[in-house]
């Protein structure tokens, strides 16, 4: 009896054994990312080697290679109302045309991602060995957290300076996408500024210049029940109002976030004077309640001429509508159309935000641009389909429909899709002021939320708090964790 | 059947019949753990391969795709943040406030419904609503109805003479000041109207819990202790409490393992608002995971969060046990 129960236990030992070691086997899937064989030589001597097992792609019939690009757009999605349906359009115009140009060579074959999930699959797809795209569209807030922490991109440097077009493209844009090591990681395509869109009827000497004629400005808005100013001033989206209307008040009085070396500098007397003016602005209400509600929801009151301005990014025209004017005069079709109307009607019209006096203001410079990540198996495609967006006969639809701001190369600035008012206003108010808000610092993400909540805390929680010494709160607690050396 | 053939069966039978036992004994002692070993396959490979992985990853840092060991490094920054300390108080206070809401209300309402109204299938109906709708919409409609100057009751709060001095906007007011220095109390109203909208969301399962309890004590023993002249809440904290505990305990670890980790009325509802306002574990998990994507200090969370549910849970069965032995 004994016996047969030691072995009836043998045996459920090693059934049930070798059944887990299965599973785990079946688990463990795909090879780990540095054990995969090197990736076969490109022709690009340049170009990276990926991390994960590649595999070059498979060619279609005559040789034609498919490259995959990931957008947070869906060709397929025909909604009128979709918040994304200029850049649906975009692709669904234009992906015959790139395959029907590079036939029997290369196909594009878009796979659409949720914009504030696209970084976040490209890194678990990279860490983890898994599909990548060969192409994907990236912003310049992602560049740092997909770049350096996660290491999520390939190299371009070499590459992208050997192209015909790379010594037409706006530095400043080539900067928002330079690694702390000096190396190109993302193809720069569209400079998003963040501007001020204003009523001019409530402002009819235009923008007011110093921080000083905004206040008296506002006081008479104020007589009129006008709010001068909406802001997304909340600490929603991970403190995403740090690389808005923060930044550019605190750039705009001379100040930052960084100190040139990777340490946060907060705790500066210019930073101090900016918190002051943010701070009046909400005690005295001139800023509707909205602004601290997160969601984006503090466009509603531009877009009925409640608030007089309101500063966010350029590609904000394509959100805020419908639009009443203080006239009365409505634009009613709900699409980006309506914005870009009432600039040609003079409406509204685009500005940079108040300096003090003897200083200019600035303002926070994002970039939409394309990256081709580790572990790409057609980066030759990826790369001859950059080249083929960044020819003169289509950077301009790109930078429209994708980008939504201005052109990074300077040929496509006098194309005729930026000669309307809305682009030459842009493009004046914000030529050679704008600037990445994260300067050096290497943990953009963190930065973000710790600023968000001490200019919060400092403008709406407890308007009373010492500025300086919650700014100094605030720079130690990154400096003492996200410092370079900390 | 052929003499030869019946021969050869004879001289094979015992054999055969001996491993046929075997077979079966062996199968049907170990019947359950075949029953039982798909589960547990796909327990170890969805929840305890991912569990130890985490822990793992608890440990490790990425820096320029370069996974790094740093040991508990992760942890002293998360602990050592300053949104991690008001985090674990909100935590605590949302938690008390959510269960506490949810379960008294609960009872009541399952203790009326038990009572045989008129039109009680409708009601249950009704009041099942909620829970057929996910987070993220509940979140959406319980923000619509306070979105400062657009909401729907955002009038009504904003009465100064209703909430003096000068009314409330829930979703932008802060907190008052802490009555303790470093202690997140009293709560901001966005806090508290969060513990309202997950207590309507996590109402109808644990009404009809408790309900399908309250159908189970007998009515006789009910009338029993009525004429033995106990009043309605001796009745119910002597007789109906103890027969429904089992449930009332299942309730309760159920409503309180879902508060601790629930993020995605937050994420809809408040943002984690105003300022850090309703910051909960969950939610600067999901924020330093998915937001900053800093997975080793996530996973670090995760980790201390999982020690929180494991106490929790331990803590619910030792209470349920006393209360079983009392």
């Amino acid at each position: 009896m004994f016996g047969i129960r030691t072995i009836r236990n043998q045996r459920l030992a090693l059934v049930s054994g070798a059944l887990v070691m299965a599973v785990l086997t079946a688990c463990a899937g795909a090879p780990a990312p540095t054990q995969a064989p090197a990736q076969p030589p490109t022709q690009t001597p340049a170009a990276e080697a990926p991390t994960s097992a590649p595999e070059p792609a498979a060619p279609a019939a005559g040789g034609e290679s498919t490259f995959v690009s990931w957008y947070q757009y869906d060709e397929t999605n025909t909604d009128e109302k979709s918040d994304e349906r200029v850049g649906n359009a975009y692709l669904r115009r234009t992906i015959p045309i790139f395959n029907e140009e590079f036939k029997g060579k290369y196909k594009w074959v878009n796979q659409p991602q949720a914009w504030d999930k696209m970084t976040l699959n490209l890194i678990a797809a990279v860490q983890g060995g898994g599909e990548v795209p060969d192409v994907m569209q990236v912003d310049s807030t992602a560049v740092q957290t997909t770049l350096y922490q996660n290491g999520a991109a390939q190299d371009l440097t070499d590459w992208i300076k050997a192209q015909p077009w790379f010594n037409d493209l706006d530095e400043g844009a080539v900067s928002a996408c330079t690694g702390l090591d000096g190396k190109i990681y993302c193809v720069p395509i569209a400079e998003t500024p963040q501007l001020v869109f204003y009523w001019s009827d409530h402002f009819p000497n235009g923008y007011p210049r110093t921080p000083e004629d905004f206040l008296s400005q506002a006081e008479a808005l104020k007589q009129k029940n006008v709010y001068a100013i909406t802001f997304f001033g909340s600490t929603d989206f991970d403190g995403n109002a740090t690389t808005r209307f923060f930044f550019t008040t605190l750039a705009s009085f001379g100040g930052g976030y960084d100190d040139g070396k990777g340490n946060m500098l907060l705790n500066r007397p210019e930073n101090v004077k900016a918190v002051e003016f943010i701070r009046e602005i909400v005690s005295k209400g001139y800023a509707p309640e909205v602004v601290f509600a997160g969601k984006f929801q503090e466009e509603e009151p531009m877009k009925t001429a409640e608030a007089a301005s309101f500063p966010t990014g350029i590609f904000g025209y394509r959100y805020v509508n419908p639009l009443r004017a203080p006239s009365g005069k409505e634009y009613n079709t709900k699409t980006e159309q309506d914005m870009i109307d009432a600039i040609q009607a003079g409406d509204v019209k685009l500005s940079a935000f108040v300096a003090p006096e003897g200083k200019q203001p600035s303002c926070g410079l994002g970039v939409t641009g394309l990256i081709i990540p580790k572990g790409a198996r057609n980066p030759e495609g990826a790369r001859a389909y950059i080249n083929w967006v960044m020819d003169q006969r289509n950077n301009a639809d790109w930078v429209v429909a994708i980008g939504g701001g201005v052109p990074s190369l300077d040929p496509t600035r006098t194309a005729a899709a930026f000669q309307s008012e809305f682009y030459k206003q842009a493009i004046q108010a914000t030529a050679g002021l704008c600037r990445p808000w994260q300067g050096t610092l290497t943990n953009p993400p963190e930065a973000q939320k710790i600023i968000a909540t001490a200019i919060y805390k400092l403008i709406k929680e407890d308007p009373a708090a010492d500025i300086a010494a919650e700014l100094q709160k605030a720079q130690d607690e990154y400096n003492s964790q996200y410092a370079p050396g900390s | 059947m052929t003499s030869s053939a019946q021969a050869a069966s004879a001289a094979t039978s015992p054999s055969q019949t001996s491993h046929r036992h075997i077979k079966e004994g062996f199968f049907s002692r170990t019947l359950p753990f075949w029953l039982l070993l798909p589960s547990i396959l796909v327990l170890i490979v969805i929840q305890v391969i991912p569990g130890l992985f985490s822990f793992f990853l608890s440990t490790q840092t990425f820096e320029r795709g370069e996974q790094i060991f740093v040991g508990l490094r992760n942890f002293e920054r998360v602990f050592s943040s300053s949104a991690f300390n008001a985090s674990l108080f909100h935590t605590l206070f949302f938690l008390i406030g959510y269960v506490a809401l949810t379960m008294i209300a609960g009872f009541v309402i399952a203790q009326m419904l038990n009572r045989k109204l008129r039109l009680s299938a409708f009601y249950i109906t009704v009041i099942f609503v909620p829970w057929v709708l996910s987070d993220v919409v509940v979140g959406l409609i319980f923000r619509l109805f306070i979105v400062p100057d657009y909401g729907l009751f955002s009038a009504f709060f904003a009465d100064p003479q209703i909430f003096p001095p000068r009314g409330i906007s829930i979703l932008t007011t802060p907190a008052a000041p802490a009555l303790v220095s470093g202690v997140p109390f009293p709560p901001a109203p966005a806090l508290i109207y969060l513990i309202f909208a997950s207590a309507w969301k996590a109402l109808p399962f644990i009404t009809l819990l408790i309900l399908a309890a309250l159908q189970t004590v007998s009515r006789e023993v009910i009338e029993s202790a009525s004429i033995d002249g106990a009043d309605g809440w001796r009745t119910v904290r002597y007789i109906t409490f103890p027969l429904i505990l089992p449930t009332l305990i299942v309730a309760l670890f159920n409503l309180t393992l879902n508060g601790v980790n629930g993020v995605g009325l937050v994420f809809s509802l408040t943002g984690g608002g105003p300022g850090t306002a309703t910051e909960v574990l969950s939610y600067l998990l999901y924020t330093i995971g998915f937001g900053r994507l800093d997975f080793g200090r996530a996973a670090a969370l995760s980790v201390f969060m999982a020690v929180i549910n494991l106490t929790l849970i331990l803590l619910t069965l030792r209470i349920s046990r006393s209360e079983r032995e009392a």
